[in-house]
């Protein structure tokens, strides 16, 4: 038995494959999810997804969105996502450190809330590439 | 008939003509004529004006050809992005449904169009659509409401002179800058911050193919008659069975799961409408061009008979010229 998983973002189909289980987080923590679970409808934070395809795990970074379980078919839609794989390591860790310095000379609460948001951001690529490695 | 051409001739050359017949002749095609008529009723247009339009038109042929060219290309551009973006809200109307015929109270009409014209009439028939769905509404019951948001310049031009009052919000230029989500997002929470609303129906134009515009009507619900629609079953009833996670209430999140499907579909209507744009403006600027390449192999047929005509009536001045110093 395995899971139909489709991920879709605005701008295009990120993934659409069979897999054996999937780990997501959500809001309220991390859920896993094998065949023939209930069927469900979630809210998915800044995160990494881990996929289980035979034996191997995947890791794709999620940038919030949705997510939605029926019948062995996953549906996720998330603003914007990037294979674990995809992801430059040195790109990332300039990024995360951008990040980090706008937010400490953020000002002003629309700054430090966009700032936060891109840090979180940038931490989920960086994780997404130490859970492969 | 030959005679007839000399006597109308003979009339505006009447101050040049002299005994050498020939010189005045000549002058002849360099007199600038116009248009006149002649006393068996003939129009006698003469070549300069004849070739001016034929300028003319051919300036119009070239540049609805450039057109088209243009818009070929911008089609092909946005077509990938549409067609990516299409497979984006098809989960959200598995999951919620798409109930046209849901009665609510509050509707809004949110009429996408474009910004520049010369695009055959997709405008048209969105506007035509958006008042349709307008009268539809109101004639239902008198505490029922319709108001509009308003994309595009176009649609504003149109609505703007009978339903002034119905209309909440304008947004103009929206093609400015490349679309993409982002920007979409934003518009579809200004929309959203804005507008009480119960119901909201996105008129667009589907792209169905390079000739084939479908207008559409795409519609988001608000969370409570969704609620409302899922506990009187039918094809919403499923949605209890879902168990909602990731948040502190269902309600919470059915929100938001609503507001991410109205900026999704916003999205891909947006899309679409550009398509749809760019496509009808494509076939017009065709449509034009080859009007413009007929009436130019028109207007040179009639060049042609005009030359001829007054090589013919030069040469016949000049033999009866020559015959009269004969005789």
């Amino acid at each position: 038995m395995t899971l139909n998983l489709c991920i879709l973002t605005p701008n295009r189909i990120v993934l659409d494959s069979e897999v054996k289980e999937i780990i997501l987080s959500t809001n309220s923590g991390q859920i896993g999810v094998l065949p023939n679970h209930a069927p469900i409808a979630t809210a998915i934070d800044t995160g990494i997804l881990r996929i289980r395809l035979n034996d191997q795990w995947l890791t794709i970074a999620l940038m919030g969105g949705f997510a939605r379980m029926d019948n062995n078919e996953i549906t996720i839609l998330v603003n914007d996502a990037e294979k674990g794989s995809d992801i430059d390591p040195q790109e990332v860790q300039q990024a995360l450190e951008i990040a980090e310095a706008n937010l400490r000379k953020a000002e002003g609460k629309i700054q430090i809330i966009e700032a936060n948001l891109a840090l979180r951001q940038a931490r989920t690529r960086v994780e997404a590439i130490n859970a492969i490695s | 008939m030959a005679m007839a051409a000399l006597r109308r001739e003979g009339r505006r050359l009447a101050p040049l003509i002299s005994p050498r017949t020939i010189t005045a002749v000549r002058s002849s095609p360099l007199y600038p004529t116009l248009e006149d008529e002649g006393p068996l009723g003939v129009r006698h247009i003469s070549t300069q004006v004849v070739r001016n339009r034929m300028k003319s038109v051919k300036n119009i042929q070239k540049i609805t050809k450039a057109m088209k060219m243009v818009a070929a290309s911008k089609l092909r551009a946005i077509q990938t992005k549409t067609e990516n973006s299409r497979g984006l809200w098809q989960p959200f109307t598995a999951l919620l449904g798409d109930l046209p015929s849901a009665d609510v109270k509050k509707n809004v009409v949110v009429t996408i169009s474009s910004d520049k014209g010369l695009c055959g009439g997709i405008n048209s028939t969105s506007v035509k659509i958006s008042k349709g769905l307008h009268k539809l509404n109101s004639a239902t019951g008198p505490e029922k409401e319709t108001k509009y948001v308003i994309l595009g310049e176009k649609a504003k031009a149109q609505l703007v002179r009978d339903s002034k009052k119905d209309i909440e919000l304008i947004i103009t230029e929206l093609q400015k800058n490349p679309l993409n989500y982002t920007q979409v997002s934003v518009l579809a929470d200004e929309i959203l911050k804005n507008v009480e609303y119960d119901a909201l129906r996105i008129v667009f134009n589907k792209f169905q193919s390079v000739v084939s515009f479908v207008p559409t009507v795409s519609t988001v619900l608000s969370t409570e008659i969704v609620e409302r629609e899922a506990e009187s079953g039918g094809k919403l009833g499923d949605l209890d069975s879902y168990e909602v996670e990731g948040g502190e209430t269902k309600g919470e999140i059915l929100q938001n799961l609503a507001e991410f499907q109205f900026s999704c579909t916003m999205f891909n209507a947006v899309l679409e409408n550009a398509c749809s744009e760019q496509g009808a403006r494509m076939s017009a600027m065709d449509s034009s061009s080859r009007n413009a390449g007929d009436m130019l192999d028109r207007l040179t047929l009639t060049y042609n008979r005009t030359r001829q005509a007054s090589i013919t009536t030069e040469l016949i001045e000049i033999i009866s010229g020559a015959s009269a110093l004969e005789g």
